[in-house]
């Protein structure tokens, strides 16, 4: 088979066709910061540094996409929460001082314009940027806040957490507000040229499955449908054990799906049923970070073994900084030398 | 006793409301707090524990649970203040410096409480001198601390380091936990123990207080 590029790779595994071989989508932040030689800060406050990161980054190890992941705060930083700033970490939201701790002030507030000169618009122009200097070759991705994970950062965790026993109609409202920022910062990245968007959930991974039925899923819902009404695609990343969510997660219908390191990758495989494509999960510190090149491709036969043919190697959380680049290459390796198992 | 099953009840079905309700008609029968603390939370907030573990009760159960346990706590503190009765050990819990996560340290610190342990939570975002500062004032006998990301981890050592700076190292158990720690790292910074979840550090406190 022809060598492919990354992209043609990605897509052609989205899609359920063969490729030449698997492709390898692993998710940085600081770790390609630290590549690049610069401190996160910098990272996520200017675009260009961030995809002068990425390409780089994605060169070096041979990965097959660029993306513009980066915090969980841009949505919050334009509609005017207050963030803590860190000069070599990623920002962070202060819980106590969270947009939305006084519930009333939700029905004052209206989503904001994406293209306005904040964050999210700096996103916007990493995207355009990355797609200009990709070229072809990268598949590149543009990421989102999800609608419960924006409420999280909105609301604060702790109070949303008892939100939905305390005040459910209001969980709706936020969400239904979350969810028209994460619409409308969606179609601006697929506008600027994003093949895939990134939707992270990862409050969801806290709430057991009928919370998840409930208020989860059916706002995740309308936002996958709405990406891929705008001609996007969608990849799903809830960090943590999603193990008794996944059935839920696999009817979302959802182009790829991460798995977190604390979910069996056979359940959720059983779970999703054999057409999701699903990516990861190798335990990005126990088993990346801290093991070696031999055990991380012990891993990743094994994993290749339960997920199945549709299959994406990537690490089930970010690439943590201080990875030995030694093992980020093997894992890279193991993606580039092996074929996709043949669908049963 | 009556009393105790329906705080048993309110605590685990997360009903703040009425574990306040059922603690006050209980001390005003002349209930020992102690006898409410060991025969109803302790219990009811084993069995919320042993749901979690079991992936039946989440987060949000896990938290109203503790709400519920705390409104009938704020009751019962200040009587055994008052008689000069004291919990079985004191803890200091907080997220490390330069880390904002703070639910899974909320869930410890509630499960300990609700052990019937006294717990001083420092938060979040708290400095190695702060929790000197607290070993200091306060005189635990545990130390916990909490990080969600590998770049905070570090504080961990650091704080251990200046509790030992302080000549305080020997005065308390230190424990670690959080997604990214791990029970090598532990050892490597020389902490006392790790838990990988709320449970696993109830169970820690009570095994280091029995061998003490």
């Amino acid at each position: 088979m022809y060598a492919m590029t990354g992209r043609e790779r990605i897509l052609a595994v989205l899609a359920g066709h063969k490729a030449d071989h698997i492709p390898c989508m692993p998710i940085t932040m600081t770790f390609a910061a630290d590549i690049l030689g610069v401190k996160y800060l910098q990272y996520v406050r200017d675009h260009r540094v961030m995809a002068d990161a990425q390409v780089k980054t994605a060169a070096m190890f041979g990965f097959d996409y660029v993306s513009t992941i980066s915090d969980p705060t841009r949505e919050a930083a334009d509609l005017g929460a207050h963030i803590q700033w860190y000069e070599d970490r990623p920002p962070a939201i202060l819980e106590d001082e969270a947009l939305f701790a006084d519930k009333s002030v939700l029905a004052g507030v209206e989503a904001p314009d994406t293209i306005a000169g904040g964050r999210m618009e700096d996103r916007v122009r990493g995207i355009e940027l990355l797609r200009e200097r990709a070229g072809k070759g990268l598949f590149v991705e543009g990421w989102v806040e999800g609608p419960c994970a924006e409420g999280a950062d909105l609301r604060g965790i702790n109070r949303l957490m008892m939100d939905f026993s305390d005040d459910p109609a209001f969980v709706h409202d936020l969400f239904d507000f979350t969810l028209q920022v994460a619409i409308r910062f969606a179609a601006a990245q697929i506008q600027a040229g994003a093949d895939i968007i990134g939707v992270g959930d990862a409050a969801a991974s806290l709430v057991g499955p009928r919370i998840y039925k409930e208020f989860v899923w059916p706002w995740e819902k309308r936002l996958v449908d709405s990406i891929h009404a705008n001609g996007g695609r969608v990849r799903l990343h809830i960090c943590g054990n999603t193990r008794r969510i996944l059935d839920g997660m696999g009817t979302l219908g959802c182009d790829m799906m991460d798995i977190d390191y604390p979910v069996p990758m056979d359940q959720a495989r059983t779970q999703t049923g054999p057409q999701q494509t699903l990516a990861a999960n190798i335990d990005p510190v126990r088993e990346l970070r801290d093991g070696s090149p031999e055990t991380i491709a012990q891993s990743l036969e094994a994993l290749q073994q339960q997920a199945g043919a549709r299959w994406i190697v990537a690490a089930g959380c970010e690439v943590v900084r201080d990875t030995p680049h030694e093992n980020v290459r093997a894992m890279v390796e193991f993606a580039q030398t092996h074929a996709a198992i043949a669908m049963a | 006793m009556a009393q105790s099953k329906e705080l048993y009840e309110a605590i685990l079905n997360g009903d703040a409301k009425k574990a306040h309700a059922v603690t006050q008609a209980a001390i005003e029968a002349g209930t020992e707090p102690m006898t409410l603390i060991s025969e109803s939370m302790v219990p009811a907030m084993d069995e919320v524990g042993r749901l979690f573990e079991e992936e039946e009760y989440f987060v949000p159960e896990l938290l109203l649970a503790g709400r519920a346990m705390k409104s009938a706590m704020e009751l019962l503190r200040p009587l055994m203040v008052a008689s000069g009765q004291k919990l079985s050990a004191r803890v200091v819990i907080g997220t490390v410096k330069g880390d904002l996560h703070d639910i899974g340290k909320n869930i410890v610190a509630s499960m300990l409480e609700g052990s019937g342990f006294e717990v001083i939570d420092l938060g979040a975002d708290v400095s190695a001198e702060a929790f000197v500062a607290a070993v200091e004032e306060r005189k635990p006998q545990f130390v916990c601390m909490s990080a969600l990301l590998t770049v905070t981890m570090p504080a961990m050592k650091t704080t251990i380091e200046a509790l030992t700076n302080a000549g305080l190292r020997t005065r308390v158990k230190v424990l670690v936990g959080g997604a990214p720690v791990t029970s090598r790292y532990a050892k490597e910074i020389g902490a006392d123990g790790y838990s990988e979840n709320a449970s696993g550090a109830v169970g820690l406190v009570r095994n280091l207080l029995a061998e003490a």
